[in-house]
């Protein structure tokens, strides 16, 4: 009796891994769908965002509004030299009061009196 | 029981027992004797091998900006076998969303066989909507659809790829090995309906997709120089016309355009006169241009100086019988004026104090007549005769870029080693290839390849190209205002059944800023009309036009303060 039970909870058993499996490769399978899906429509969108992007279209799509775009001209540039070595001297002069965020900054004469 | 029970019962017994002993049979005959073909019949059925193909590699622009990748589309079939019963029926279903012929795809639809492609290249939205109709026997096979966004951007460049996507030009074609995925395959099993029974797969090897590849081309730069191309066009009406920019330090090539050209998208349809990459497959007399080669031997062997002054013979000078001509006659020239005023006669001269050995070793130093190595198919090497086949002629013509042939990339490189401190550096037009996780797995360096001139020659030179840009030389209309530029212009005569005939080649190449080159630019057009055709009046120009554009992108700080009245007007 007993191993007729055995016998019939490992039948079931079986039966429900073999379900459990065959579900699971559908999931798998829905899964595997929508990934290749999304790979599709992502490629397909990065194609249409680089026609979107280039230079070429912006340039019509400028002209067809009259945005009146323009790169900026040399005369509306300001343009900054490179801070090269002399500005760090002159920068970490103890007079310059320029505290670069990589030194320990000293605490002030007034954190040490006491109240 | 009676007898006649026992008897319907005896036969009854040994009916059933008959039954199940065929039954029986059978069974062992199936599953037994025939084991080995049934089962491998049914695995058959089942089972099936299916190929997967890697996706194409994309490319990209020096920014990241996309210039071609794959889409995924979709092969619309049918089983006529199925069919041909209702053909009337699905073709009139399938004509609007296929865009094709109801007859056509009637005739298709009633074919013979059990296999017939309707139509290729479908989007995957079609593809969803013909799914949605359930029409019996219309299958869907995957493929691959090569795009381009820029359309004609490009186009020589990058090239296109066959019916098989595999590269036949251009840089598809170059890095075919890099772009072009690994196949794999998997073993899965199906249903009764055909669907894939997903927890049956037994085996698998996923493909790979192909490698990225990036390139020095910047689409801004390469964008600029289409539409001044384009400008010059129909400005001049040339046959053709061809502008390279690149980065003399390095040998990057910014950008290569051409014209006639195509539209990557419908490249079958170009004619194949369009579809050439003129920039390293045309060759032809480069004409003044080639007086940097000529003008700079000289000077590095220390045989003349830039102040050394020579006779250009007023205009016709008589050398083995032949009279050689300049376009405007002059004196007395130092050899910084035969450069920037871009005498014949004066470059001649130079050519013969130098000798004919000397200047041919010059011609092979600077790369004439043997290929670049740029990469890309469909290169030539010029024509650089050998010394020995050289006529009497030769050594008064080839300084001024005649019986010498060289396509568009050896001038610029032969420029750029001029601005670069002499060194003559191979051009690069793929940065990297990189893989889906961005990983380098090749990367092009800047690679010199010889060094013709020494710096002190080239700073000699420069301080010659100056002059050409300036209201003195050839070039004025070549100056980019507030941008320190040098340059050479050309105009050769072209040679149509072996005779000189009224028909030029018009070039341009300079570089900027002229102390320290960060560009050079190369302007050919073939055979300009409406009277124009001086390099200087035709391509110098558009050379300005590309590089103000180019400087104002990259952000090069000028060397003078600007002033142009025309930027001012357009700034208010």
């Amino acid at each position: 009796m007993l191993a007729c039970v055995c016998i019939a909870v490992v039948g079931v058993a079986y039966v429900w891994q073999k379900n459990q499996i065959y579900r699971l490769g559908d999931e798998l399978k829905k899964r595997e769908a929508t990934a290749s899906a999304a790979e599709k429509r992502n490629t397909m969108l990065a194609a249409q965002l680089a026609q979107l992007k280039s230079p070429a279209l912006l340039e019509a799509r400028c002209q067809q509004y009259g945005l009146g775009l323009v790169a900026p001209r040399e005369q509306q540039m300001v343009r900054l030299p490179e801070p090269g070595p002399e500005w760090d001297a002159k920068l970490l002069a103890p007079s310059s009061g320029f505290v670069p965020s990589t030194v320990p900054a000293k605490k002030p004469a007034t954190r040490t009196v006491a109240r | 029981m009676t007898t006649t029970h026992k008897t319907r019962a005896l036969i009854v017994v040994t009916c059933l027992s008959l039954m199940f002993t065929a039954l029986g049979g059978r069974l062992v005959q199936l599953h037994v004797l025939r084991h080995d073909e049934l089962s491998s019949q049914a695995a058959a059925n089942r089972g099936q091998v299916v190929q997967r193909q890697g996706r194409r590699g994309e490319i990209r622009d020096c920014n990241g900006n996309l210039l071609a990748n794959s889409q995924s589309v979709r092969i619309v079939c049918a089983d006529p076998s199925i069919t041909t019963s209702n053909a009337g029926v699905v073709a009139a279903k399938l004509s609007p969303l296929l865009k094709m012929d109801v007859a056509v795809l009637q005739a298709k639809l009633t074919g013979p066989g059990q296999y017939v492609r309707l139509k290729q290249k479908v989007d995957e939205e079609t593809a969803q909507q013909i799914r949605s109709l359930k029409l019996k026997g219309i299958l869907f096979e995957d493929q691959y659809l090569r795009t381009y966004p820029h359309g004609t951007l490009a186009s020589h460049y990058i090239g296109f790829v066959d019916s098989d996507h595999k590269g036949v030009q251009g840089i598809e074609s170059a890095m075919n090995q890099y772009l072009e995925g690994v196949s794999g395959y998997e073993v899965i099993e199906r249903d009764r309906k055909g669907r894939e029974i997903r927890a049956l797969r037994t085996e698998g090897i996923e493909p790979r997709d192909g490698y990225h590849v990036v390139l020095t081309l910047d689409q801004v730069i390469q964008h600029v120089a289409e539409t001044e191309l384009e400008k010059a066009m129909s400005e001049f009406h040339p046959q053709a016309g061809v502008i390279i920019v690149s980065r003399p330090k390095t040998g990057e090539i910014l950008a290569m355009s051409c014209r006639p050209t195509f539209d990557l998208n419908n490249a079958g349809a170009a004619l194949a006169d369009a579809r050439r990459n003129r920039c390293i497959s045309d060759v032809a007399e480069p004409g003044s241009t080639f007086k940097i080669v000529v003008c700079s031997g000289a000077m590095n062997e220390r045989i003349v100086t830039l102040q050394d002054r020579f006779d250009c013979h007023n205009g016709a000078f008589l050398y083995a019988g032949r009279i050689l001509h300049d376009a405007h006659p002059y004196g007395i020239l130092p050899v910084e004026g035969i450069l920037y005023k871009s005498s014949n006669i004066g470059a001649a001269v130079v050519g013969l104090k130098m000798g004919a050995p000397r200047l041919y070793e010059y011609i092979r130093r600077y790369g004439f007549g043997r290929k670049t190595g740029i990469g890309l198919p469909g290169e030539v090497s010029g024509i650089a005769h050998p010394l020995a086949s050289w006529s009497s002629l030769s050594i008064t013509r080839i300084p001024m870029g005649h019986e010498i042939a060289a396509t568009p990339i050896q001038m610029i490189m032969a420029m750029n080693a001029i601005s670069n401190g002499g060194k003559l550096m191979k051009p690069i037009v793929v940065k990297r290839v990189v893989d889906d996780a961005g990983r380098v797995i090749l990367e092009n360096v800047p690679q010199q390849v010889g060094q013709p001139i020494s710096p002190a020659t080239t700073a000699m030179m420069t301080t010659a190209l100056r002059r050409v840009t300036t209201a003195e030389g050839t070039a004025p209309k070549a100056a980019v205002e507030g941008y320190d530029t040098a340059g050479k212009t050309g105009t050769a005569q072209k040679i149509e059944g072996g005779q000189y005939v009224r028909k030029y080649y018009s070039s341009f190449i300079g570089y900027l800023p002229a102390s320290d080159p960060e560009l050079s630019i190369l302007v050919s057009l073939d055979d300009p009309s409406g009277g124009a055709y001086y390099g200087g009046s035709v391509s110098g120009p558009v050379f300005r036009r590309v590089a103000e554009k180019v400087v104002e992108y990259l952000g090069m700080p000028p060397q003078k303060p600007v002033t142009n009245s025309k930027q001012m007007a357009s700034v208010r």
